[in-house]
This record gives C-alpha cells, structure tokens and sequence, in this order.
C-alpha cells in the first residue's frame, strides 16, 4: 500500500505485466478518439470500453475507479454550467443549445478522464517514466521525475504522520490554529525532504554515482494480439459513431 | 482545480501546448545543464518536485467553513526560479494526473501553461518587485505566493472563456462568467496560500537558514567575529 489508491490499483492489476508502451497506445487512442468523435454516441462508446477494460480484464476496483472519477467531476459540472449559462443586458440565462452543448462537454470529460484512469489504474508510474526516454525525453528529466515519484510516497507518510501529531495537539481546532499548523508542516515536509535527498546523495556518491540513477528495467514484452485488439476495438468505435450519424 | 481531460476543444488543447512548450523546454535544459553539472542535484530536484505535489494536498481552511489546497507553485519559484518550476510544475500535473485524476493528458498544456509557468512567473515577479521596493522577505512572500495562485486561476479562466465564448456577448462575456466562478471565488483563497508562504519561509528563516542563504533566497550571514590573536 502506497497511500495513492489510483497507484495501488495499478501494482495490484491484471494488466501490471503487460507492455507500458501496449498499455500507453490503447488509452491514448481511447483518449484521442474521445476527444475528436462526437459526443453522441462516441463518448458513450469510449467511456463505455474503458470502465468495461478497467473493470473486467484489467481487475481494477469498482470502488477504487468511480471515487478516482469524482474528483474532476466538480470540475466538469462547474465549468458546463458556467459554458451554457448566457450573460445578456444584466441578466442570466440559458444559452439556445445548452442541454446538447453540456451534455457534449460532459461526455467528452466523463470518457477523457475514463481513458486516462484505465491507463493509470494499470500502470504504474515507474513502468511509465522509462517509455519517456523512448520519446526522446533527456534522461536527466526523467531521472529527476523518478526521484520525484519515488520521494512522494515517503513525504507522504511525513505529511500524514506530522498532521496526526499536530491534530492530536488541538493544532487544528481552530481557523488561526490550522494555518499555523499548515506553515509548520509544509516547513517540516520540505526540510524533511531536503534532508532525505542530502542523505540518499550521500549514499549513492559512496557507492560511486558519478552519471545517473540505474536501475534494471523490468521485461514486460509487447503483445502483438493486445495491440491488434485495441486496434480493433479503436476502430469499431470510430465506425459506429461515424455510421449512427 | 485543473482542466479536466477531455475538457477543451482539441484545437485549444494543442494550441495551449505549443504555447507552454518553450518554457517547459526551456526548464528541461536548465535541469539538464544542472544535473551534468552537479549530478547530486538530481535528488535536490527531485524532492522539490515531490515538496510541491505534496504542499498542494495540504488542506487550508476556507472562509466558506470547507477546506481548500494550495497550489504550491509560488514557494517553489521563490525557492527554486521559474524555469526549473515550468519543469518540475509540469511533472507534478502528470503526476496529478496519472495519481489523482485531477487534470489531465490532453490538457496538460493549457494546465501547465497556467500553473507552472504563468502562476510562477507572476509570483516570482511579484516577489522581486516587491523586495526591490524595500520589503523586507515575508511581505515579498505573501505577495509572491498570493498573486501566483490567482495568477494561475485567472489564467484558466482566459483559457475557458477563449475555448466557450458566452452565447451574446462573446469571449469579453465567457471571462466574466469564468472569472465570476473561478477566480473571484480564489481570492480568498489565494491570500490564504499567501499567509501558508509566510508561516512556511517563518519557519524556514530559523530551521532551514543555510539552505535559504544556498539557493539565494536570504544574503549570506556575516561571519561572526574570532577571538583575536594573542
């Protein structure tokens, strides 16, 4: 358990083993088709295949992936209100189209987000950091997002660790309370981490780190029928909604 | 808050990311030019980077009775210079997205154009204008992490409206309504994030001196007098 339930998700999958690269084709093409198909009925088809893959081979959590869907899901009712509500002489009022044009943006979030889960759901964010560098990504960046992924869990567990202390103290009882317990443990959280990475720097230039962080690249082979299925599923999506309309 | 995957037409999702590329490009160089410089720094970076996903899952208290989270892009450009936050800002909203599903891939242009370099651009240049004046270090702070979250906010509001003008009055209408719900409503949130930067380097002045004096943020402290030589 890493304290992220997307990224537990993704240790525990079905799909773990499978290419990152497979994977990264699959939701990019479901990501891509949701964004330029029609609402009706491509993002219903898009959402459709990606919970179906999530849920069904991919053994992803029902509960996990609905309460990860939650989260933009402020976002999106909030700004497709704001979209369709109309400012005219002073007053508010719905713009002519405004039930299809919400109904169009929320579909094309709703599947997006879906897309974008089913990749995070089953892949987790080290096997994707490599296939950076396949696209031409410098290694020094990527190695800097791994030290930056890897250190998250640990401050974290600070974070989580130091507020319990604090909310034990009465330190977030009240309003002024809890701002000056936020100042102290962003202040402990970034002295921690300072001291974490002056500690692990130390470590690594006394066992000889002169050009980079390596590490042994897990396998996880291609699969040519993963791909041709993705192929086929990307492609039957297109031609019902082109042919519904 | 973040645009949402799928959010914008795909015409402003790329036009967005080619506006963002140069600067994230641009902080990928001066990464890359530091760790060949220093490899030690790899892991300095990268806690910043880990410091700045975490400042932002700390939870404020809001005027409104609920809570809210800091942006954390303001502290890190103080901390660590624009540049390097159009980089690590970057890394940190994929990060947001793949582990939290705030955000997302198609909209991680117009999201990073907005939080990590927009809202640190505004926030460091705050900060400086604010010390050039003769302020002394928490005034400029406050100053700096307060306008880099509303900086941020109302850039996303820009780019809403651009994406979903008002039916009758256009992109000038889009903005005011956008504005109205998404950065009217930050205010006070965003002078809460600037009270957090105060509380932060407060602290950091006193535990975490040497390191503020390293990164340029405080000048050198003179060195204190020796005992004479007999």
């Amino acid at each position: 358990m890493t304290g992220l339930a997307v990224d537990d998700a993704a240790w525990a999958s079905a799909w773990r083993g499978r290419a990152p690269t497979d994977k990264l084709l699959l939701s990019g093409g479901l990501v891509v088709t949701a964004l330029v198909l029609p609402a009706w009925p491509g993002s219903l088809l898009v959402g459709l295949a990606a919970v179906v893959l999530a849920l069904g081979p991919a053994r992803v959590p029902a509960g996990t992936f609905l309460r990860a869907v939650r989260w933009p899901l402020a976002f999106i009712a909030v700004g497709a209100l704001t979209a369709v509500v109309t400012v005219d002489g002073g007053g508010l009022g719905w713009a002519p189209d405004a039930g299809a044009r919400a109904g169009g943006l929320v579909g094309h979030a709703l599947a997006g987000t879906a897309a974008v889960l089913l990749l995070a759901t089953t892949t987790p964010m080290s096997d994707l950091l490599p296939a950076l560098r396949r696209l031409r990504v410098p290694a020094a960046v990527v190695e800097v997002a791994s030290v930056t992924y890897r250190l998250l869990f640990v401050l974290l567990e600070s974070l989580g660790a130091v507020r319990e202390a604090q909310a034990a103290r009465m330190g977030w009882s009240s309003p002024r309370r809890s701002y000056r317990s936020a100042g102290l443990l962003a202040a402990a959280v970034l002295t921690r981490s300072w001291d974490r990475a002056r500690r692990m720097q130390e470590g690594l230039a006394g066992r000889g780190m002169e050009t980079g962080l390596r590490v042994l690249p897990e396998s996880q082979p291609s699969s040519r029928a993963f791909l041709a299925s993705g192929l086929v599923l990307l492609a039957a999506i297109v031609g019902l909604t082109l042919g519904a309309r | 808050m973040h645009i949402a995957e799928g959010f914008l037409p795909a015409g402003h999702a790329v036009g967005w990311t080619i506006a963002a590329a140069p600067f994230v490009v641009h902080g990928a160089r001066a990464v890359a030019k530091e760790v060949r410089e220093n490899p030690e720094s790899t892991l300095l970076l990268g806690a910043a980077g880990a410091f700045t996903f975490v400042l932002s899952a700390i939870k404020l208290p809001s005027v409104t009775g609920s809570s809210s989270h800091p942006t954390g892009t303001g502290p890190g450009a103080i901390l660590f210079r624009p540049p390097v936050m159009a980089l690590l800002g970057t890394v940190v909203l994929l990060f947001q997205a793949l582990l939290l599903a705030h955000g997302g891939l198609t909209t991680l242009g117009a999201n990073a154009f907005a939080f990590a370099v927009v809202g640190p651009w505004v926030g460091y240049g705050a900060y400086r204008l604010t010390r050039a004046a003769g302020a002394g270090l928490l005034p400029a702070v406050f100053a700096g992490v307060a306008l880099a979250d509303l900086a941020t906010y109302v850039t996303t509001s820009v780019q809403l409206a651009l994406a979903f003008p008002d039916a009758s009055t256009g992109v000038a209408g889009g903005l005011v309504k956008f504005l109205g719900v998404f950065a009217v409503t930050q205010i006070p949130l965003a002078i809460g994030e600037g009270i957090l930067g105060v509380l932060l380097f407060r602290v950091l002045t006193v535990n975490a001196r040497p390191e503020l004096e390293r990164l340029g943020v405080l000048p050198p402290a003179p060195l204190a007098p020796t005992g004479g030589a007999a």
